[in-house]
């Protein structure tokens, strides 16, 4: 919201400078988005009047003129304007003079003739059309009005003035108004305020009953509806002070009945519509909803259809605006227009919302309206318009007001205990300060036992209880005076929960096996989920969409996060990292299942990634072996099936029940070059719920084995294709617990075991919890050991 | 010869070879030469066979006492060639040490989680329990609940993904705040970090998934003196006791009074500077007391309970925290930017 400081201090006293305004307004609640400079780069230029004006020697169409600035003797100007002559009083700009755009006035010759300074057109200072209109269209700007020579032109345009843009919290609309923001100003400084008293003077004749009718049909989206009528219009355009408060507010002045809405919407922040009443058929408006598959055509010339669910003003053959958004193209206000209906209305904000969510664009008018119009103080607004028409005699008012207003709203009232407030707020006042405070907002106050019964003011829309005077006395008493205070009462157990004390762990083992964690978006493209070449029924091809996503990329919830972690790590390589290893740990979100509430299950996963010299298949499985082991989780190498991954280099880790706890193994050729990856590119993803599921509680320790170990080694010859780990774990099972650990320690392959076939050389440590093992017992285990491994075809290598 | 003269030149001749020897290879081989089984000295022992009964352990006698000492001198040399062999080397093996080579990598928790932890420290060290909440809310928990009924302008704020009518991505951490209202009895101390998503397009400053943690506590006599305490004891613990909190007055839906919340700039340290745009301040977080009809609905009774709660952006503590100027490295996984962080 723009407003100008000149503007406001006709309301209030400013007494400080704009730094301490500022502050005093963000300490109270308005912040300060900005502060402009008006007339910033504009300096040195006066009024003068062109005494002579002769053509230029040496030019065709150059003039000479000598222009009176009022200082001394006349100065002699060069001006090449098509529109210059004696007589005329135009800006100029003296030598040393700044215009805007960092231009600067000096001495200078043109074709041998010296100007002491230059003739300024409005663009040259700054100065739009609709600022002011000047004599002419074309050239110099050239003043309508007669002023003091020398006269700073800053001051004719209103441009020796600070725009301040405040920022107005969602809960104050009736800040997005000059009174309003007066009002906060004067409590805020302590100032009086001066907003003016509004009074119409009815100075047409007959009733406004003779002009219009109006009806409105449903007065849950339009709870109040007043209309003012003026006769006798007399269009013209708007004085310079009014001229000057819309262009600073940003707004473009049209004339004079259209910038009187648009002032009093800046003043008291309620939108007005003005009608061409002689335009209107019958005379007849009708404020009702629409019916569906009407059609409508708005100010700006777009026809829209409608729904049956928006609310419009209608005449007789059907809608000719859409309340609160946008006028009819029919009834707008042109230099003609000799009888004008003044709508000043209150609509529902959930109704102008959908409305304009639905055709997709807003105006100031619904942008107002969405954010709260309060019906109370509708009737202030129509009279301050009429008013307006008095004072710029634009014509003359109607006697009477149409106001719909069936269901008026009570005055709010709020009681609000003293020492409610003081628990609250922490802050000790006494009942007579607060009352204080909340006078200086228009709050009508009475302190009774230590209770402030208070009258809400009309304008204010967000005071509904004892809450709400207690903030409204805090910010006027100053948040700074809040204590700094310890919680007191019970003490409570601190604590991460069990998930996050899991992802500590986590985080801490992978960081300290060289992991970086890395944070990806929880949204994925369909595409990047084809790239990953899964089933055709994998459920993970069908993920939660976004129904407004940002774009395709985003569009749907991961529902695996190796696309995340790939894109990453194709990042590094493409940047030149040539090795790596990087984690993520977040959600991926189930496509099937859901909660109990209908939510899509959240799983809690990891991905984990690496790349570079030295890694293979087996360093991705370590590292997945090695958290599990840290986790105390039981789990088997079993084989997998994820088409992302090499189809001979994938594997998955299962728990004891047989669940699949992560997935792992190198890319597959095709998904590293979709994703642009190293083919040496190895990653893995673990289900953590599952894991930690399976966790074992850790502290579980067993005794130090009391009696000695011996070994034995064995070599195995087998086919290639032979799985070591089953004949591992069948040679395990074989001799139970007497065999505490069977080791792989080489694989040899070559002509003495034969083609396609490999040896592979074992350490048993073989060992009883509660005796020395005799060579008959060892020599029995062995025996068992190799009667499992020649089942599965491994026999001793001779 | 006599037994006693062949012990003398034994003696006499391991002596002189023994100061001939430099390395502990010669020397073994002369101490078996000599103490050996087949050495001299021991052969010199058998012969005394040939000895008469009374001669014979006098004899053994004087040949063992001389064994013992040469058997000394032999260790004595042996220790010191060892030594100066080891010595040796030692010397051989050494490296230059200042030989650039590849060092174990260890890694790093992401930098948002970094500071996360310390927030969560702090926050638990007072008393705070940490929960967690789903990332997919019910678009009761993220606005009906918390004051922002459907259609309600200040939802606009908050620019929502949706999943369907009902279901959103969670615009914030604070739906967690109403489901721990729901679930529990005061006294409550919560922290409630996570994800939270907003449609907002990717640039430096803005991204559609990022990181909240969100504080509330409930019970009786809870003043926003408290909260200022609360949240200064956050301030400090995070950025040094000479860091405190200015509140300005704000407005959120689900609170009331409700506040933004400044730091004493953590770089220029309250002076003014670039960071903080010469203000001393910079704009943290936003909080408030819950608002009354927030705590009805979630069936804790106002009269009774009043409570504050509190939303920190993480990743603006962190962009701050470290100086980083755009958002979007800590969505990239560069490692050039992570190994920056151990």
């Amino acid at each position: 919201m723009k407003i100008s400081m000149n503007w406001l201090k006709k309301y209030t006293d400013i007494p400080c400078d704009n730094a301490s305004y500022e502050s005093r307004m963000v300490m109270s609640g308005t912040g300060v988005e900005g502060m402009e400079d008006l007339g910033r780069g504009l300096k040195n230029v006066v009024v003068g009047r062109v005494l002579t004006c002769e053509a230029h020697p040496n030019s065709d169409h150059l003039h000479v003129c000598s222009v009176d600035v009022g200082e001394g003797s006349p100065l002699q100007i060069v001006c090449g304007a098509p529109n210059v002559e004696a007589g005329i009083l135009v800006p100029v700009a003296k030598v040393g003079a700044e215009l805007p755009g960092g231009h600067t006035i000096g001495k200078s010759r043109l074709r041998g003739v010296e100007s002491q300074g230059m003739l300024c057109s409005g663009d040259e200072i700054g100065v739009p059309v609709e600022l002011y209109p000047s004599v002419g269209s074309e050239g110099l700007l050239i003043f309508r009005e007669e002023y003091p020579l020398g006269t700073d032109v800053r001051e004719i345009f209103g441009l020796n003035d600070t725009v301040v843009d405040f920022e107005i919290l969602a809960n104050r609309p009736d800040c997005l108004s000059a009174w309003g923001i007066a009002r906060e100003t004067a409590a805020a400084l302590d100032t009086p305020l001066r907003l003016p008293e509004v009074r119409v003077r009815e100075d047409g004749d007959g009733d406004i009953r003779e002009y219009v009718d109006i009806r409105v049909e449903d007065s849950g989206l339009c709870p109040r509806y007043a209309a003012r009528v003026i006769k006798n219009v007399r269009v013209a355009p708007s004085p310079l002070w009014l001229r000057q408060i819309l262009y600073a507010a940003g707004m473009r002045s049209i004339n004079n009945v259209v910038d009187i809405t648009n002032l009093v919407m800046l003043e008291t922040g309620h939108p007005m519509h003005a009608f061409d009443l002689d335009k209107v058929k019958e005379h007849k408006i009708i404020v009702r909803r629409t019916t569906p598959e009407e059609g409508l055509t708005t100010l700006d010339g777009k026809t829209y259809r409608m729904t049956g669910n928006e609310l419009a003003i209608c005449d007789v053959d059907g809608p000719t605006g859409l309340a609160g958004v946008m006028g009819g193209e029919e009834s707008e206000i042109t230099e003609a227009t000799r009888t004008v209906m003044f709508e000043c209305a209150s609509f529902d904000r959930t109704s102008i919302r959908l409305t304009t969510r639905r055709l997709g664009f807003r105006t100031e008018a619904s942008g107002r309206f969405e954010r709260g119009v309060s019906p109370r103080t509708v009737g202030t607004a129509l009279e301050r318009a009429c008013q307006m028409v008095n004072e710029l005699d634009a014509g003359d008012v109607v006697p009477g007001v149409i106001d719909l207003y069936p269901d008026p709203l009570p005055k709010v009232q709020v009681d609000a205990p003293v020492d409610y407030i003081c628990r609250r707020t922490g802050v000790a006042l006494s009942g007579e300060e607060m009352a204080a405070l909340l006078k200086k907002l228009q709050f009508g106050v009475t302190l009774e036992d230590g209770v402030l019964h208070c009258e809400v003011p009309d304008f204010r829309q967000d005071v509904e209880g004892k809450h709400d005077i207690c903030e409204e006395v805090l910010r006027m008493a100053g948040y700074d005076r809040i204590p700094s205070t310890r919680l007191k009462g019970e003490t409570t157990q601190g604590g991460l929960n069990v998930k996050l004390r899991r992802h500590t762990q986590v985080q801490d083992l992978l960081t300290g096996m060289g992991f970086y964690e890395t944070m990806t978006y929880s949204f994925i493209s369909q595409k990047v989920l084809d790239q990953l070449c899964m089933d055709e029924n994998d459920p993970r091809r069908k993920p939660v969409q976004i129904r407004n996503p940002l774009g395709e990329d985003t569009a749907c919830l991961r529902t695996t996060l190796l696309p995340g972690l790939m894109k990453t790590m194709s990042g590094n390589q493409r940047a030149g990292n040539e090795r790596g290893r990087v984690y993520e740990l977040g959600n991926a979100y189930d496509p099937v299942e859901k909660t109990d509430e209908g939510l899509p299950v959240e799983r809690d996963t990891l991905a984990l990634g690496l790349w570079g010299a030295g890694c293979d298949f087996y360093t991705i499985r370590g590292v997945a072996e090695a958290l599990l082991d840290r986790l105390g989780v039981k789990y088997t190498i079993v084989n997998a099936r994820e088409n992302a991954l090499h189809p001979g280099r994938r594997c998955a880790l299962a728990s004891a029940d047989g669940q699949t706890l992560c997935v792992l193994g190198q890319m597959h050729p095709d998904t590293a070059e979709a994703f642009e990856m190293d083919r040496g590119s190895y990653v893995c993803e673990m289900d953590l719920d599952k894991v930690f599921a399976a966790a074992r509680p850790m502290g579980h320790t067993v005794p130090i084995a009391r009696f000695p170990a011996v070994e034995r080694d064995l070599a195995l010859v087998m086919d290639e294709d032979r799985q070591l780990g089953p004949v591992m774990a069948h040679m395990k099972a074989a001799c139970g617990d007497c065999l505490e650990e069977i080791r792989l320690f080489d694989v040899f392959r070559g002509i003495q075991v034969g083609p396609g076939r490999k040896s592979a050389a074992f350490n048993l440590i073989l060992r009883s919890p509660d005796h020395t093992l005799t060579e008959e017992e060892i020599n029995a285990l062995v025996k068992k050991a190799l009667d499992a491994a020649a089942a599965d075809g491994a026999v001793l290598r001779l | 010869m006599g037994i006693r003269e062949e012990l003398e030149r034994i003696g006499k001749d391991t002596l002189q070879d023994l100061g001939k020897v430099t390395d502990t290879q010669t020397l073994e081989q002369l101490k078996v030469r000599v103490l050996g089984k087949k050495g001299s000295l021991t052969a010199l022992l058998r012969g005394m066979g040939a000895l008469s009964a009374e001669e014979r352990p006098k004899m053994g006698q004087i040949i063992n006492e001389y064994r013992a000492r040469l058997q000394e001198a032999l260790d004595r040399k042996m220790d010191e060639l060892s030594a100066r062999e080891k010595e040796a080397r030692l010397e051989k093996e050494a490296l230059d040490i200042t030989e650039p080579r590849d060092k174990v990598e260890i890694g790093a928790v992401h930098p948002t989680q970094a500071v996360l932890r310390e927030v969560l420290d702090c926050f638990t060290g007072l008393g705070f329990e940490v929960v967690e909440g789903p990332e997919v809310e019910l678009d009761h928990y993220n606005f009906e609940l918390l004051n922002l009924p459907k259609n309600h302008p200040a939802r606009d704020a908050q620019d929502t993904f949706y999943v369907d009518d009902n279901i959103v991505m969670r615009t914030h951490t604070s739906p967690v705040q109403a489901r721990v209202m729901l679930s529990r009895k005061p006294p409550i101390r919560v922290v409630c970090p996570g994800r939270v998503f907003r449609a907002d397009e990717i640039d430096a400053t803005h991204s559609p998934v990022f990181h909240q943690i969100e504080g509330l506590v409930i019970d009786e006599n809870v003043t926003m003196g408290d909260l200022k305490g609360t949240l200064d004891a956050f301030a400090r613990k995070l950025y040094g006791e000479d860091i405190t909190t200015r509140f300005r007055p704000s407005f959120f839906p689900f609170t009331e009074p409700s506040a933004e919340v400044d730091l004493t700039c953590f770089n220029c340290r309250g002076k003014g500077c670039r960071m903080c745009k010469g203000t001393g301040f910079i704009e943290v977080l936003g909080c408030g007391m819950v608002n009354p009809h927030v705590l009805e609905m979630c069936g804790i009774d106002p009269e009774k309970y009043s409570g504050f709660a509190f939303g920190i952006g993480l990743e603006r503590i962190t962009l701050l925290r470290y100086g980083i100027t755009d958002m979007r490295l800590l969505y990239e996984g560069d490692l050039r930017f992570l190994r920056q962080f151990r």
